[in-house]
């Protein structure tokens, strides 16, 4: 039988109870789109859709599978045709045509996303549980065994040892009203109980992500930390205010991932007279760095070298040198889940060295891997509370490709505005990747 | 004055799509999908085209299903191949053996074409280990890790649709016309674009711009579009 309307919002009402507050929730076409209306705003959760929605945000497909691969999502929800007994699922299948499934986004969640629950398992619009949930899923499945949690209208499963264990019924029904209903062998009731189902919309709020000053979001910045730091040549993009915060945490032995190791101090454009600008070498002449890994680490005059130089002369950080084009490629796929890439630039010269090498279609590629980091520390003109981020001219330069690779990432802004206020066709960084803003203080010049 | 790309006619912009052609087409629904360029592949005579599209919205829209119909296309590679209800010509035409459907996650899809437009050789991605999509593929273990190689994917044309274009290919979508579209402009020999505005240069802020004119070769203006 088709679900009832009433009874498919009690299933979107069901599953929401699953999600927590800031939740990143993928969800797939149809009855798991309900669960986001079913789930409080107070939640701040985002769902991520398969048209490529994030709360609205219109996202390209490239952009949007990032965010899954990338290993943003907490929950994902999906609506396959059957579940196994092992969690595994095969979604979409074609009742009149079984031989092609659909596999939509479901083989994107199952491989990336942190957990992944099914609603209601269905074969075209029959939902019947006999046929649904099964000891393998016809042909091969979409996910394997990744499924922890079913949610359907008569009652809540999980696939435990090759059984489905019924461990909820809706009110007024009892567990063998239920088994009765169901006819399916594989299910058996909780041996702890079996609890009604619970359709309470879910409360709390995330934390909120906007600190008091740069030292409060750079407080658990360890000694050899890998930290990126946005910013191009000059110093325009660089979220200085953060900088001098991390030359006052004092965190050492880091290293530092950038386009360049510091050059906007030697090349001093705009600086006012008798002022330096602020750049990586606040970090390297307080000892903090022990190695970069950069596009263009040095001066462009030999005349004034940078700080990073004198100390790479010295003996005291290491370098690792990565082509411009290469490193937004490697911090690209370090932030959309992509373990390595090959690429043509730097083949036949030094930087191929020791690198694998490969000859695709008559061309010849050398084979890159992604990067991520503990921390970076991006510079954008706006956030919104929940981190979505503009940026101004071209001064989005790496930071929007910085903001995924990273587990931490603060953000320097100059305002902060409450969510709803940034053009969602506007927001260059949807906040999923944002997880401290700091507002850059009244005044802060960006020079010392 | 800069070039123009701008094209008089629908039919024009699509005139030496040949046989055989394969053709992204952008677009999930009447609102992202370029029915007018569509239109003009149905009366331009073309046949066997591979077609590149994801059908998860397509409920409302006609033009694909009519090309597909009218048996110009011998391939469908999709993540939704079928409509939402499972019924209706394409799975018919699957079952007569008359169209070929690869299938394919909707995430590689992006993926694929994405290095195809950036010039990646390949990437190892998570994506489909342990399922039917890592069968015949390289696949790798790093780090205690399984990834499967994915190669870029690039195509003869691409029919797109977008919000507001200037006349030199600067584009700007509404809404999921971002989807497909943004994500298929990079990766055509040549990008033909049904923008529902068209401007001069410097009408377009370059804030908002999405896709850069340098990936787009013809822009229509979908005010117009050709009927059948």
């Amino acid at each position: 039988m088709p679900l009832s309307e009433s009874s498919a919002m009690n299933v979107a009402r069901r599953a929401a109870r699953e999600i927590t507050p800031g939740a990143v929730v993928a969800l797939d076409r149809g009855l798991p789109e309900l669960v986001a209306q079913a789930t409080p705003a107070s939640m701040g959760v985002w769902f991520l859709r398969s048209d490529g929605t994030l709360n609205g945000m219109p996202l390209s497909a490239a952009d949007a599978a990032a965010i899954v691969r990338g290993g943003y999502v907490d929950l994902a929800i999906v609506h396959p045709a059957q579940v196994s007994a092992d969690g595994s699922f095969a979604g979409r299948l074609h009742s009149r045509n079984p031989g092609v499934a659909a596999p939509g986004n479901g083989i994107d969640l199952a491989s990336s996303a942190a957990r992944v629950i099914a609603l209601n398992p269905r074969i075209g619009d029959d939902d019947d549980p006999a046929i649904c949930l099964v000891e393998d899923v016809d042909g091969a499945p979409d996910g394997v065994g990744c499924i922890d949690t079913i949610v359907a209208a008569y009652g809540v499963l999980s696939a435990e040892n090759g059984e489905f264990i019924l461990n909820e019924v809706p009110a007024g029904r009892t567990v063998d009203d239920a088994l009765s209903a169901i006819r399916n062998a594989l299910i058996r009731p909780s041996a702890s109980g079996v609890r009604e189902m619970d359709f309470t919309p879910p409360s709390g709020s995330p934390d909120s992500k906007v600190f008091p000053d740069g030292p409060a979001a750079l407080t658990d910045v360890p000694d050899g930390a890998t930290v990126f730091i946005d910013g191009f040549g000059g110093p325009g993009g660089m979220a200085h205010y953060l900088l001098i915060s991390l030359r006052d945490r004092g965190s050492r032995d880091l290293t530092i991932v950038s386009n360049t190791a510091g050059i906007a101090r030697v090349v001093s454009f705009g600086t006012p007279p008798g002022r330096t600008a602020i750049d990586h070498s606040v970090l390297i002449e307080n000892g903090q760095v022990a190695k970069a890994i950069a596009s263009f680490p040095v001066s462009p005059s030999v005349s004034r070298p940078s700080e990073f130089e004198l100390a790479y002369r010295r003996g005291e950080v290491d370098l690792e040198l990565v082509p411009q084009g290469t490193l937004a490629e490697r911090l690209r796929a370090g932030g959309a889940g992509i373990h390595a890439f090959y690429t043509p630039t730097g083949v036949g010269t030094l930087i191929a060295e020791g690198k694998e090498s490969r000859t695709i279609d008559g061309r010849d590629y050398i084979l890159e891997y992604g990067l991520r980091a503990d921390f970076a520390i991006i510079r954008a003109h706006k956030a919104d509370t929940n981190g979505n981020l503009i940026y101004r001219g071209t001064s989005r330069n790496f930071n929007a490709v910085m903001a995924p690779a990273a587990r931490v990432t603060v953000v320097e802004v100059d305002e902060i505005v409450e969510p709803g206020q940034l053009d969602p066709e506007e927001i260059v960084t949807p906040g999923v990747f944002v997880q401290r803003i700091v507002k850059r203080p009244d005044g802060f010049t960006g020079y010392e | 004055m800069a070039f123009s790309k701008l094209y008089d006619t629908h039919d024009a912009a699509v005139a030496d799509v040949r046989d055989g052609a394969t053709v992204l087409v952008g677009g999930v629904s009447k609102a992202s999908e370029p029915s007018g360029l569509l239109i003009a592949l149905l009366r331009h005579d073309v046949t066997n085209l591979t077609l590149v599209c994801d059908f998860s919205g397509w409920d409302g829209s006609e033009a694909v299903l009519r090309l597909v119909k009218a048996g110009r296309v011998a391939r469908i590679f999709s993540p939704y191949p079928f409509l939402g209800s499972g019924g209706g010509v394409i799975p018919e035409l699957w079952d007569l053996g008359d169209v070929e459907i690869e299938a394919v996650p909707q995430g590689t899809l992006a993926e694929r074409l994405r290095a195809g437009g950036a010039g990646i050789g390949g990437v190892f991605i998570p994506t489909g280990i342990g399922t039917r999509f890592d069968v015949d593929k390289e696949v790798r273990t790093i780090d205690g890790v399984d990834y499967v190689l994915e190669t870029p994917l690039r195509a003869d044309f691409a029919v797109l649709r977008c919000h507001r274009a200037d006349t030199v290919g600067n584009l700007v979508y509404r809404g999921p016309q971002r989807q497909w579209n943004a994500t298929m402009a990079t990766a055509a020999r040549i990008t033909i674009v049904e923008a529902d505005e068209v401007g001069e240069p410097g009408t377009v802020d370059p804030e908002l711009v999405i896709t850069p004119g340098i990936y787009v070769n013809r822009i229509v203006q979908s005010v117009g579009a050709p009927t059948i």
